[in-house]
């Protein structure tokens, strides 16, 4: 199979999502009073309405219809005033009423976007945007200094329940084939779940993990759900076809499942991108069908061939009163909408000066974000001048050490603002270069302690005396006369040596911007 | 008497409705059906341009939701007190791939 | 002091006078009650399942009020015996609807409509039977066997609701609940000669009947006094956090029972009185029912209902689609039937949902699942959806002219087992009592007389105007006056009752020590049941009614036998 930046040369990816969200920072299941946990022992949080036990009725939950139409609120969504439940029925065994409730062609959220900025190693992926300059647009995509910003369409998101979950017991590692028999578990049955469909308006693996990942950070900032990929509170499927660059007509598509991570996601959808090229280019054919990524094979394999589409006699649900939100109910929730990531983007960019690219990374993590402005706070009048080292910290390193520890939580780390404030005041101030901060920093996390503490121990602070720097710098060039020959006669990359040898007889503790200097001076 | 649905169709329905029929079932089933949907005419005739459907019958009733409080529920032994099969405190069914048949 | 003998003629007046006065206790109430049921019920098969310990329980409970002299606080049914139909749960006993796919089916929890009436101090006596999920007109398709009308018992009783209108209507109960989806509870009332009450859709929670038409089904008693059947509402009504579509409804219906007629309008429908198939001893009864009623002072006033005639076929595409859909949680898993030795799910699913389900049942969900497949839905369910407007709009125009309906109930007296066995003739039985399921209005069968040519009893139908249920109990009150209270069927009146003892199971096999919904947890059973032993079907079900002592059929190999029957 050919690579996928080769692929996408030819071929143009239409890519749209599935976004499933469980509302876990509710208390009690979407339609009845059940309790939200996850891991519990099985079936001991069930009820006669989730359990779809004969004669049971819901009773809709008010929180997630607020949460729902808060979700659209933040993604630029219409919200609906007019809507209704509807029950989509097929027999499943985790589907305690063998219909599930959800909603019809009217959702309570309709028409959203969120704008994508794709920037880095991940703009690499889009190959049809020569030609175009900063701040023009070519479809829903605008070029920027450092990549372009994608306009990405959401159709819906509408209100829904979660289905219970199933051990398949007999297979080979838990799998549903070759499984001699299932055991159900009503607990998750009836979660408030919401599900978003994006507009087929993504382009590249990298456009559909950053959406994932800008949602996610969006539903985390509203407080909706712990948006648990692991746990499966928010789970995303993708639907994908190709077409020859510069065709007007969609490809079949297939849709994929098990994408349950940001790599996931992008590595599989990239799988079935490049599978489906390698497919067409022999002249084969594109099914309409589901298939399933398995990371460990690092391929897509087929789980059902859809012949028809699926026709889940959708009626609407005389059990459940129709909705007509009123201007009240859904002011009252606009008035709970937090400061959303992008907004927190422009005021980091406005009131700390940052560039663009430094803000958006930073509210990429609400604990980063959350760290960054607690830094900012003690930094008081030094806040501007700190605002670029200490963003830098945090985008590089303290992004660094989170993504390489799984477990790490930025909140409970040794690494507090106010050592991080203090530590690049150390930088600032000269007292110790940014490669010893680097120290510092990795000192810090292991030692659990002050940086002023670390260095001084340490006895790393930084000599930016210029007269104590330039006798050892006359004595560097007075012990190697024959390199300074060479420097002279025209073998400038010497300048590194001497440097090393400056730094070496400073115990490291040199100034390398004063070393620097000096050096340019007594060999110029 | 017109044929709306065809013996195919039935089967279709059937296995839809997970409703195991035998050849004898199916041909009575599909008489069944084509005689009460015959008699469902009228109201393919009506004139209803225009008429909003009634889905509730109580034409006023919206917005009717609960707080998002906890009740109490089962135990998990409660759960399963009609349950046919069970394991380990679930459910238990036999294979659901074993006819083939997935979601 | 009252001989135990009188109990079952009392109602809830008499019974609560009774008791006040220290004549009799509730206790002795319910030994006696019981004690009827069991000696005749075997005539009538109107019970599946008695219910002692509950009885008592709620017995002493009473005794206990007016020990400490709170009679009044233990509401308006206290002392009077109740039972319920078989598809209201009640926690600790058989919900069975008269399946085989629920025949083992024990209720852990309890419909809000059964704890209220027992809150209200009714006894407890059992549960009734039906038609199969309440799928017929005459309690014939019951897989445990038909019930026999009390008043002739080789006529049907009617249906749904069959086995809550024959234990009213030969003693064994005072009042007891039915539910109507298209003529359920009315038309088994007037096939008895009971009054059997229909309210307004959103009068009465239906969390916890099982569903058979969510948008149409509502719940209602059967008494053979309009006073009854207000008390019993009196308990039923009202909001319940857990129906989304049950309504605040705070009335006193014994208010205006005794305000007479004067001055009302009451319509009467041309179209109705004409419609082909009214057999002349009802059609009969209804005008002279009228003119009773314009002799109290009352104005007739006719009045059109132009789209009624499309709702039979509405219903007939609105009901099965509900029903299909309600009825795909029966598939083995959590409970009902299960067919055995399955190694696959598919299989599993597939027999136990074709032998656990009645003809009539797989029909109804086959329509439904037809109906609103897609590109049949926009031919069939959506109009129907906007036929119900029209016909609902029908009635509020009719009721901006009058303040009540007189209308035939059904169109013809009890019918013999077995007499109507076309489903489009089954399904006439309903042609009067549909329209006003479609369009959510309260409807009651009163009993005026016997019909001319039959001997058996009539009823005529009262419609009332949306949440304005009360209007028709008045007028039903004042024809009270007029006919009399609902006779016991002669059949089981004191001297006369057939010695007819049934082996009825009781719920205590189920689960031993139950306490009273209401008293213990909501929702949660406070003890582990006993799984009953399946019964063996001993006969097929079609003969089941000559033997008279049927047993409820249990999980046995190979489908029961049915009586083939449609209609509601």
């Amino acid at each position: 199979m050919r690579k996928l930046e080769e692929v996408l040369k030819d071929w143009e990816a239409v890519i749209g999502l599935e976004i499933h969200a469980e509302l876990t920072t509710l208390d009690t299941k979407m339609f009845c009073g059940c309790k939200l946990e996850f891991g519990a022992e099985p079936n001991t949080h069930t009820c006669p309405v989730c359990l779809g036990l004969p004669g049971a009725l819901p009773v809709p939950n008010r929180a997630a219809i607020e949460s729902i139409v808060l979700a659209g609120l933040a993604t630029n969504c219409d919200i609906e005033k007019h809507s209704m439940f509807y029950r989509k029925t097929y027999m499943y065994p985790d589907m305690s009423k063998n219909f599930q409730t959800t909603q019809g062609p009217v959702a309570f959220c309709m028409r959203g976007h969120l704008d994508l900025d794709v920037d880095g190693p991940a703009a690499k992926e889009r190959v049809d945007l020569d030609g175009l300059e900063v701040g023009e647009s070519r479809g829903n995509v605008t070029r920027t200094a450092d990549g372009y910003v994608a306009h990405v369409g959401i159709t819906r998101i509408h209100m829904e329940e979660d289905a219970g979950k199933m051990v398949h017991v007999g297979g080979g590692e838990g799998r549903i084939a070759g499984a001699t028999h299932s055991l159900v578990d009503y607990n998750r049955a009836g979660t408030p779940l919401t599900e978003l469909v994006t507009e087929p308006d993504l382009r590249t693996p990298e456009e559909a993990r950053l959406f994932m990942q800008k949602l996610r950070q969006i539903y985390l900032a509203i407080g909706i759900s712990d948006c648990s990929m692991e746990e499966g509170s928010m789970r995303c499927d993708g639907n994908v076809s190709l077409r020859r660059r510069g065709s007007k007509e969609f490809g079949v598509k297939t849709e994929l499942k098990n994408m349950n991570s940001f790599k996931n996601l992008h590595d599989g959808l990239a799988y079935e991108i490049c599978r489906q090229a390698e497919v067409l280019e022999e002249g084969g054919q594109i099914y309409q069908e589901t298939r399933h990524w398995d990371p460990s094979a690092k391929r897509t394999i087929v789980m059902r061939v859809k012949e028809t589409a699926d026709d889940y006699r959708l009626f609407p649900e005389p059990d459940l009163a129709p909705y007509n939100l009123t201007d009240e109910f859904i002011e009252g929730v606009r008035a709970k909408l937090p400061e959303l990531p992008d907004q927190k983007a422009d005021r980091f960019e406005r009131d700390f000066g940052l560039s663009a690219y430094d803000a958006r990374h930073l509210v990429e993590h609400r604990a980063t974000a959350a760290f960054f402005e607690e830094c900012m706070g003690l930094a008081g009048a030094d806040a501007a001048k700190l605002a670029k080292p200490v963003a830098n910290l945090v985008i590089n390193d303290v992004t660094a050490w989170l993504n390489a520890d799984a477990g790490a939580r930025l909140e409970e780390s040794p690494l507090t603002p106010a050592r991080a404030v203090k530590l690049m005041r150390l930088v600032a101030e000269d007292a110790i270069s940014s490669k010893q901060a680097k120290e510092v920093f990795a000192a810090v996390l292991d030692e659990d302690a002050d940086p002023a503490a670390i260095v001084e121990a340490r006895g790393m602070r930084q000599v930016s005396d210029a007269g104590a720097i330039e006798a050892v710098v006359d004595a560097v060039l007075a012990a190697n006369p024959d390199k300074v020959e060479q420097y002279r006669g025209g073998k400038t990359g010497l300048i590194g040596f001497f440097v090393g040898q400056c730094m070496k007889q400073t115990r490291g503790q040199g100034n390398p911007k004063v070393i620097n200097e000096l050096l340019a001076k007594k060999l110029g | 008497m017109t044929q709306h649905l065809t013996e195919r169709d039935v089967r279709g329905i059937a296995e839809y409705t997970r409703i195991g029929l035998t050849d004898d079932e199916v041909a009575q089933m599909t008489a069944d059906l084509n005689a009460i949907v015959d008699s469902l005419k009228p109201i393919t005739e009506y004139d209803l341009e225009g008429v909003e459907p009634t889905f509730h019958p109580i034409g006023s009733l919206s917005n009717v939701m609960r707080e998002d409080a906890e009740r109490p529920g089962f135990s998990q032994e409660e759960a399963l007190e009609n349950a046919p099969r069970q394991q380990d405190g679930s459910f238990l069914i036999p294979s659901i791939l074993g006819d083939g048949g997935d979601r | 002091m009252a001989g135990s003998a009188e109990f079952f003629r009392m109602g809830a007046r008499a019974l609560r006078e009774g008791l006040a006065a220290r004549e009799f206790s509730a206790h002795e109430v319910a030994a006696a009650s019981l004690a009827r049921v069991r000696a005749v019920d075997g005539s009538v098969h109107a019970f599946l399942e008695t219910t002692e310990q509950l009885a008592f329980k709620a017995a002493d409970r009473v005794d206990a009020a007016v020990a400490a002299g709170e009679l009044d606080a233990c509401g308006p049914l206290a002392g009077v015996p109740v039972a319920f139909k078989d598809n209201m749960n009640l926690v600790g006993t058989h919900t069975t609807c008269s399946s085989r796919m629920l025949a083992n089916y024990v209720s852990p929890y309890t419909a809000t409509c059964v704890s209220r009436v027992i809150e209200a101090g009714g006894i407890p006596l059992g549960k009734l039977n039906m038609d199969e999920f309440a799928f017929g007109s005459s309690t014939e398709t019951s897989a445990f066997g038909p019930t026999k009308n009390p008043w002739d018992l080789s006529r049907v009783p009617g249906g749904s609701s069959g086995g809550s209108a024959a234990a009213v209507a030969a003693g064994l109960a005072a009042v007891t609940l039915g539910s109507d989806t298209g003529g359920s509870i009315r038309q088994p009332g007037s096939f008895c000669g009971l009054v059997a009450v229909k309210p307004t859709y959103g009068v009465v929670s239906r969390y916890g009947v099982v569903a058979f038409g969510s948008s149409l089904d509502q719940v209602g008693p059967f008494a053979r006094s309009v006073e009854d059947a207000a008390y019993a509402l009196n308990a039923l009504a009202g909001r319940d956090a857990l129906d989304c579509t049950s309504q605040d409804v705070r009335c006193d219906f014994t208010e205006n029972l005794a305000q007479g007629v004067r001055g009302m309008r009451v319509g009467v429908v041309p179209a109705f009185m004409e419609a082909q198939g009214l057999a002349p001893e009802v059609k009969a009864k209804v005008e002279e029912a009228a003119e009773r009623l314009r002799g109290l002072g009352a104005e007739l006033v006719e009045v059109d209902l132009p789209n009624a005639q499309a709702a039979m076929s509405a219903y007939y595409v609105l009901g099965p689609c509900e029903a299909f859909s309600n009825l795909t949680r029966f598939d083995s898993v959590r409970y009902g039937y299960c067919d055995p030795g399955h190694a696959d799910l598919g299989g599993q699913y597939e027999a136990s949902r074709a032998k656990g389900f009645g003809p009539e049942a797989r029909r109804r969900i086959m329509l439904g699942s037809y109906l609103l497949s897609a590109g049949v839905y926009e031919t069939y369910y959506y109009p129907a959806q906007q036929v119900r407007t029209l016909i609902t709009q029908d009635y509020v125009r009719a009721f901006e002219r009058v303040d009540c309906i007189l209308a035939p109930v059904a169109p013809r007296t009890a019918f013999r087992f077995g007499e109507v066995s076309d489903p489009t003739e089954m399904y006439l039985s309903d042609m009067f009592t549909i329209s006003i399921n479609i369009a959510g209005n309260g409807g009651m069968s009163m009993p005026v007389g016997l019909g001319a040519d039959t001997n058996l009893p009539v009823g005529v139908q009262l419609i009332s105007p949306q949440f304005k249920d009360e209007n028709m109990l008045r007028v039903a009150a004042a024809l009270e006056a007029v006919y009399g209270p609902a006779p016991i069927a002669p059949l089981f009146c004191e001297g006369k009752t057939p010695e007819a003892p049934a082996a009825i199971p009781d719920a205590a096999d189920a689960v031993p020590g139950v306490d009273l919904p209401g008293l213990a947890t909501a929702g949660a059973p406070s003890a582990a049941p006993t799984k009953r032993v399946p019964h063996e079907p001993n006969s097929p079900v079609g003969c089941s009614r000559e033997s008279g002592l049927s047993e409820r059929p249990g999980a046995a190999e190979g489908a029961p036998a049915q009586v083939e029957k449609a209609g509601e």
